[in-house]
């Protein structure tokens, strides 16, 4: 895939010679992105290459270069912070250039009063965070943490994270947006196309906003989105979010007016339970089920290492056969991370009276070890910022998401037992890491104030090793296919790995999906904002004979 | 026409077809300023499948479909049939609650079921669902939030369509897909329900939020069929405080601390016209007015689930410190109105007659979004503008209801008139037009663009004008679906 | 090793951009949360950690050849390790720094040097510094004072200068101060003079793994001609050198920095501050002295996996993530000085942002170097100090000459002159 000399001559043009490159090193570097080694052949941890990377400054350079795109019939992929397969080009044949937009990373904006932010797209969630917590105010970080752009996760992509409940997801937090058709139009939604401000994402009329940022976000499939503003919620602790400790493992001292709790309960019965006694009782400002993710087994162990700095992976294997950690492992079978906030010192006990009660009904307890000081302070920080992260790939650099169907906790718990024996068995071999079949992390509530969770299996494979990926692979295969014998839906994996399929493929199981009108919808959007078709299969339609 | 008449018969029977003059009369008009035009027919189906065999027809002779939920009287100018030829499709026989589910906190209702009905169903499940302000009894729950109507609990409004979740519509093109999670499934709702797919994700599915589309639409894309609605848990201990102040800019800020510490539940701003029409009968609204001070904040504690009255007490003492630092005096009670009746008054649906019209029979309502720290200009916009055409600026009832947990606020004039004297109708059309325009010439963000209001908004915003219409194209092709609103104004 | 070593640590690598910032918890604005100079100054994802990792991966399985952009970011990267520091938060298994330098040992080896590195490097083969300047005049800063000369004498302690200590005329005063110092102190000590040989450290960063090894072993087999057990040196390119990469090639001598030094002084009474100095300053950690200032820990050893495939290695490797540096000696230093007050800045410790000096960026990259060093410049500026405190003749050349085009009063010293001018009462 070569850029032909007149088409980067015209994209320099508009950035610049220093912000568009097509050196091969260059394109190398976006090709290759996380889980590409188990959809690409060969396992291959290249996506296919960009023809050139180019970084505009503006909306206005955005617009241009998608003039650009259309004129020479070339993909368009924006990146922000980008850290997935799709991030990149998807199809070997297209010719895709890559729009990174890191130059455009200002905060405009923040209107403390009216509680919102308004920002560019790579302005990461650390970063505003940082800024509103001087102001008393505070945002919600996706899932995957504080390195990501909050206007991908605003406008393009999922959007739900541990604060989520409290704070809602970030398609509930989205207010003005700015964006680019493929077609070239700056199209600005809500209150902000009538030149009124950012604070409304609604209307006039029906909300434009609904054909671009539904459950996923277009992934970038569906142009390119330059600005949003993003609400706030109130921050009820310290201004300056001073940690101590010593790295890894930062401590955020707890305020008076937070409490850090991690909890278990003794069966999965008893989990559901919890969680809809906790929405009921809307206690909570974070609520996660985080440190599980390391793997019911080693996770325990792994969590206390990390918080010792002198120690190493090496540690886990004798740490593993302490009575100690054992009791713990089980002690930590079935749990959860919450944090409450209070608005005030009652209101904080009260919260904390309420939990002890929920804790009574449902037989649950607060993990001792997990609630001293040192562990619970490093809860702290790890689910207030999520500048931990990339822990997801702690044990050998490679993570997938198998499961996450969302739903009710009891329709959660229905496929747990069915993910754990699945893990378990698809670890069996050796290839994948064996953390424990539980290696199940999910957002208290991915829907605002509550009702709505999912478990994902995080499971471990070494992409420096081709069996290890093979195996990878294969796990997600098994786990669409015990889901569909036990009557559930494909989760997470189905979308990962259809990266890597043909299109044909793709669009049988879309048209064999339960209301095909959707992804025909979907393709009229597409031709009505994309007619020359330069957005990629990431905003997924249906032909029309299909 | 007879042809027309017995297609019609044969899909939702003879005996729900209505061509009367004295019923097409009904349906002509409302009472905004919208000009009547005679609908042809009014169908009132029962299901699904008719609505979707009269979308089919529709589509095939280019018949226009109004679809109505709420029983009269309308305000707004939406259902005013937009052009000659149109068919109401009146949904009021659809008014089953299909599912309360309690530990899901979630009811699937459809579009005929009213507020009235379905609050006191919920009560026996301990739910109860976040209403606007004193609806009429006969308003259509899912009309509510599908028009977007402010609620009166704003920490709820963790988006402005809550706590509207999953719709399943019959789209204008007559295709049928559910909105949010229930469009990841199948069409049979039980199937779904059996399989624990329960519909409370309101987002997608896939990529497009297409429940955001509905909203603000007013059935111009298509006919939502049921809704799942997410409800809260029913408080055991209510509360009300009030906050008197001189004027609005009195209570901003403290209304902002508010909102951002999510204190309390319900929370609302009103002139002391608003509330002398709200409590008060007719003839009572003048000395009520008198009586009351210039603004009151309205402030709804409860005590819900664990610890109500627990939960009570803190939420009292943290209003009242609050309260304190902001130099503001929390009242109890308010011209001598006890906090029950006070509660069953403004927290239920309204008596009859609909409390807007007590006054004076008639009444106009001007509404619109914004920041709160704007509203004291737009009350000044309002107020000049009212003197500059002699009307009584003291008829004006005033009603801040935060969303979104504050970050927009509805903000609504009303303007009570006389319909029957024609003097005061004229001034009160040229008033209306007057002030709208002058609001939208100041930011003020006509986010549900009714009646004379639609042109204003988006011949200011080409942009979204030129996107709803390739919207309503995908969605209502023929554009058959309530013809001539918003910026559809024909082919 | 070789860059094929580094090869798992490329295919491990999950693109996740954390090596481009410092640790998240540790960020207070929008304004200092970047950590990756490189990547900010050049905005390719080449020119951070991970980039360059594909950049290895890439050339490794010949997917791509050395171009001039190839050359241009491996190169343009002061090897500062912030970018190591945050990837490590949340790994143990990957080592983005170390496969950084052996990514510009192979380049190098194949003829792919930087032009501006090569002339550097003649200096360096003939006159055994990395200014180009001529090697008899080593040990010129250090006439009059009548130091001992090791070269012909011997004595347990030598008193490295380095080359910018030894050669800068605008710094050099440091080197006196130091061994001023040591004199008030009185510690028993000798230099080198103009026997003095560069310590090879930065010649190691651009590529030249051989050169490197020639400098260390002469020095090495100096020092021990001479007697010398404990090696201390002002300069914290030197110390990194001395301590981390030394012991790699056999040495057993101990190696501390002069605030290493100064805070064991303090800490035993052998120094008394009679001044006071009434300044607020902030410091800037270097970067080699700071989170690269690990103590070395020897490890030979492999791979090993458990649990299927966790990845461990055996015998146990250490893990050098910049929390063991050297931070709290200048800082008790400072802290100890009459009249002085500490400020610090957003981006400090582990954390602290490069001046730009390193990974010989300043002997080929100007207009990078002082954009970097502003960068820090602004944040000191951010905090009210009227100085820049740093440990290393790298860092304050730096700073002073891209201050040469800024606006800013800053002024810059190194720690050394303010426990100087806090002890002595003349000024110098
Ligand atoms: S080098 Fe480390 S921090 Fe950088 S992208 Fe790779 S894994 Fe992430
Ligand atoms: S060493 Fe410093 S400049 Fe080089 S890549 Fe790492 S963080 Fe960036």
């Amino acid at each position: 895939m070569t850029l032909l000399k007149s088409a980067y001559q015209d994209l320099e043009d508009i950035v610049g010679p220093d912000y568009i490159s097509d050196d091969p090193s260059i394109q190398d570097s976006y090709a290759f992105q996380w889980l590409a080694e188990l959809v690409r052949p060969e396992q291959s941890h290249y996506m296919p290459r960009p023809v050139a990377v180019i970084m505009p400054a503006s909306t206005e350079e955005v617009q241009a270069i998608t003039m650009v795109c259309n004129k020479y019939h070339m993909k368009i992929k924006p990146i922000s912070t980008g850290w997935y397969h799709w991030a990149g080009p998807i199809k070997d044949e297209d010719d895709t250039l890559q729009v990174d937009l890191r130059r455009m990373n200002r905060i405009l904006e923040i209107d403390e009063k009216n509680m919102f932010a308004i920002v560019e797209p790579y302005v990461i969630c650390a970063q505003l965070q940082a800024e509103v917590m001087k102001r008393g105010l505070n945002i919600n970080i996706i899932g995957a943490g504080a390195s990501t752009s909050i206007v991908a996760s605003a406008c393009a992509y999922a959007g739900m994270g541990p604060s989520t409940y409290w704070m809602g997801h970030n398609s509930d937090n989205v207010l003005g947006m700015e964006w680019v058709t493929p077609s070239g139009e700056i199209i600005r939604t809500g209150s902000l196309g009538s030149g009124d401000g950012w604070f409304c994402s609604e209307g006039p009329g029906p909300s434009i906003r609904g054909i671009c940022r539904g459950f996923l976000g277009s992934r970038g499939g569906l142009g390119v989105y330059t600005k949003c503003a993003i609400k706030l919620s109130h921050w009820p602790g310290p201004k300056e979010f001073n940690v101590r400790g010593t790295l890894p493992a930062y401590r955020l001292p707890i305020h008076e007016n937070f409490r850090v709790y991690t909890l278990a309960v003794p069966s999965w019965d008893a989990w559901a339970d919890i969680y809809y006694k906790i929405y009921d009782n809307e206690i909570g400002y974070i609520f996660h089920r985080q440190f599980t993710l390391a793997g019911a087994d080693l996770g325990p162990a792994l969590w206390l290492i990390l918080n010792d700095h002198t120690k190493t992976l090496n540690d886990i294997e004798e740490m593993v056969k302490r009575s100690d950690i054992k009791e713990l492992t089980e002690e930590l079978r079935i749990s959860f991370q919450i944090i409450l906030a209070g608005r005030s010192l009652r209101d904080i006990e009260l919260q904390d009276k309420i939990l002890d009660q929920v804790l009574a009904e449902t037989g649950g307890w607060k993990v001792k070890r997990f609630c001293e000081d040192d562990m619970a302070e490093f809860t702290n920080v790890y689910l207030q910022r999520l500048g931990h992260k990339h822990l997801n790939f702690v044990w050998v650099g490679g993570y997938l998401g198998s499961w996450m169907q969302p739903g009710t906790p009891d329709f959660v718990k229905k496929y747990v037992p069915i993910a754990i024996k699945g893990l378990y068995r698809d670890a069996a071999g050796g290839l994948l890491v064996q953390c424990g079949g539980d290696a199940l992390m999910g957002c208290g509530s991915t829907v605002a104030g509550g009702g709505w969770s999912g478990l994902e299996q995080f499971v471990s494979y070494d992409p420096a090793d081709r069996e290890s990926i093979k195996a990878g692979t294969k796990h997600m295969e098994d786990a669409i296919t015990d889901a569909i014998s036990n009557g559930i839906p494909p989760g997470k994996e189905a979308i990962y790995l259809s990266l890597g399929y043909k299109d044909e493929k793709i669009w049988d199981t879309l048209a064999n999906s339960q209301q095909p009108i959707i992804f025909h919808f979907q393709r009229k959007i597409k031709e009505a904002f994309d007619p020359n078709d330069i957005g990629d299969r990431n905003y997924p339609t249906l032909p029309e004979d299909y | 026409m007879e042809k027309k008449k017995e297609h019609l018969d044969r899909i939702v029977g003879a005996e729900y077809v209505f061509d009367d003059p004295q019923t097409l009369e009904a349906y002509a008009k409302d009472l905004s300023f919208v000009l009547p035009i005679k609908p042809q027919f009014v169908v009132k189906p029962k299901d699904i499948d008719e609505i979707k065999m009269l979308t089919k027809w529709a589509n095939e002779k280019g018949t226009p479909l109004i679809p109505i939920s709420s029983g009269p009287p309308h305000f707004y100018g939406d259902t005013v049939p937009g052009a000659p030829g149109c068919i109401i499709v009146d949904l009021s026989r659809m008014n089953k609650i299909l599912r309360i589910d309690r530990r899901n906190r979630i009811i699937i209702i459809e579009p005929g079921v009213t507020y009235s009905q379905i609050q006191p169903e919920l009560v026996k499940y301990g739910l109860r669902v976040t209403m606007p302000l004193l609806p009429r009894g006969n308003k259509s729950v899912i009309a509510s939030l599908l028009e977007r109507q402010p609620t009166l609990i704003s920490r709820y409004n963790y988006s402005l369509p809550e706590p509207l979740r999953n719709c399943g519509v019959v789209w204008g093109c007559g295709d049928i897909s559910y909105t949010g999670h229930a469009g990841n499934g199948s069409y049979s709702l039980d199937e779904q329900w059996n399989a624990g797919h329960i519909p409370i994700d309101p987002r997608g599915p896939n990529a497009t939020d297409f429940m955001r589309l509905l909203t603000g639409a007013q059935g111009s894309l298509g006919i939502v069929v049921w809704a799942s609605v997410k409800c809260e848990v029913l408080p055991s201990i209510r509360k009300l405080f009030f906050i008197s102040a001189n004027k609005f800019e009195d209570l901003m800020d403290f209304s902002y601390r508010l909102q951002r510490l999510r204190l309390g539940d319900e929370l609302l701003l009103a002139n002391n016209k608003l509330l002398a029409t709200m409590l008060g009968n007719s003839d009572q609204v003048r000395d009520l007015k008198e009586k009351l001070p210039p603004w009151v904040m309205i402030i709804g504690i409860s005590g819900r689930a664990l610890l109500p009255d627990e939960k009570i007490d803190v939420q009292e003492k943290d209003l009242t410190d609050l309260v304190q630092q902001y130099g503001l005096n929390l009242q109890s009670e308010i011209v001598g109105i006890s906090n029950k009746e006070m509660i069953d008054t403004i927290l239920n649906p309204s008596t009859e007659p609909y409390w807007k019209l007590k006054y004076k029979g008639g009444c106009e309502d001007i509404f619109f979004l914004t920041t709160l720290e704007k509203v004291p200009h737009y009350i000044q916009i309002m107020n000049e503008t009212a003197n500059s055409l002699n009307y009584p600026v003291s008829d004006i009832g005033i009603y801040i209801q935060p969303q979104h947990q504050g970050v927009s606020n509805h903000c609504e004039f009303n303007l009570p008139f006389n319909p029957n004297d024609l003097k005061e109708l004229t001034k009160i059309k040229e008033l209306y037009s007057k002030v709208s325009e002058e609001l939208i010439k100041h930011g003020a963000y006509f986010s549900r663009p009714y009646g004379m209001w639609a042109n204003l908004v988006y011949n200011r915003d080409a942009q979204s004008t030129m996107v709803l219409r390739k919207i309503k194209k995908i969605f209502d092709p023929n554009y058959i679906m309530n013809p001539g609103k918003l910026c559809f104004k024909s082919l | 090793m070789t860059l094929l070593n580094y090869r798992a640590d490329a295919l491990r690598c999950t693109r996740c951009s954390y090596c481009k910032w410092i640790p998240f918890d540790l960020m207070k604005s929008w304004r200092f949360s970047k950590g990756c100079p490189s990547v900010d100054y050049n905005h390719f994802h080449s020119y951070s950690a991970g980039g360059r990792l594909v950049t290895a991966l890439s050339l490794l399985d010949n997917r791509i050849e050395v171009t001039d952009r190839v050359i241009d970011s491996v190169f343009k990267c002061q090897l500062c390790g912030s970018c190591d520091v945050t990837c490590k938060m949340c790994r143990f298994d990957m080592e983005p720094l170390s496969a950084l330098r052996e990514l510009r040992f192979k380049l190098v080896e194949e003829g792919h040097a930087v032009p501006k590195h090569k002339s550097v490097m003649e200096g360096f083969r003939t006159q055994n510094n990395m200014l180009n300047k001529v090697k008899t005049k080593r040990g010129d800063w250090a006439d009059g004072l009548n130091l001992r000369d090791l070269s012909k004498d011997k004595a347990e302690i030598v008193f490295h200068a380095g080359c910018r200590y030894s050669y800068d005329n605008d710094l050099n005063h440091v080197a006196k101060a130091s061994v001023s110092i040591l004199q008030e102190a009185g510690v028993d000590f000798g230099i080198l003079g103009k026997e003095e040989n560069c310590c090879g450290g930065r010649a190691f960063n651009i590529g030249y793994k051989k050169d490197f090894v020639t400098a260390a072993t002469k020095n090495i087999k100096d020092w021990t001609n001479a007697g010398v057990k404990t090696v201390v040196t002002p300069c914290a390119d030197c110390y990194y050198t001395f301590k981390r990469l030394y012991p790699e090639i056999g040495s057993e001598i101990k190696v501390l920095h002069m605030v290493e030094f100064i805070d064991q002084l303090i800490k035993q009474g052998k120094l008394e501050f009679k001044n006071s100095v009434p300044m607020r300053v902030t410091y800037h950690d270097p970067c080699y002295l700071g989170r690269q200032g690990e103590p070395y820990i020897p490890w030979k050893g492999k791979e090993k996996k458990i649990f299927g495939q966790v990845v461990i290695y055996e015998p146990r490797k250490p893990r050098y993530n910049g929390a063991n540096g050297i931070y709290e000696p200048p800082r008790n230093i400072l802290r100890a000085i009459p009249g002085l007050e500490l400020v610090e800045m957003e981006r400090i410790k582990e954390a602290a942002w490069c001046c730009g000096a390193g990974g010989g960026v300043k002997e080929a990259y100007p207009d990078f170097f002082t954009w970097t060093a502003n960068e820090r410049i602004e944040e000191a500026s951010s905090t009210g100090a009227e100085a820049i405190i740093s440990a290393c003749p790298w860092c304050e050349r730096n700073f002073i000459d891209a201050m040469k085009e800024g606006d800013t009063n800053m002024k810059v010293f190194d720690v050394i002159e303010l426990v100087y001018k806090a002890i002595r009462k003349e000024d110098f």
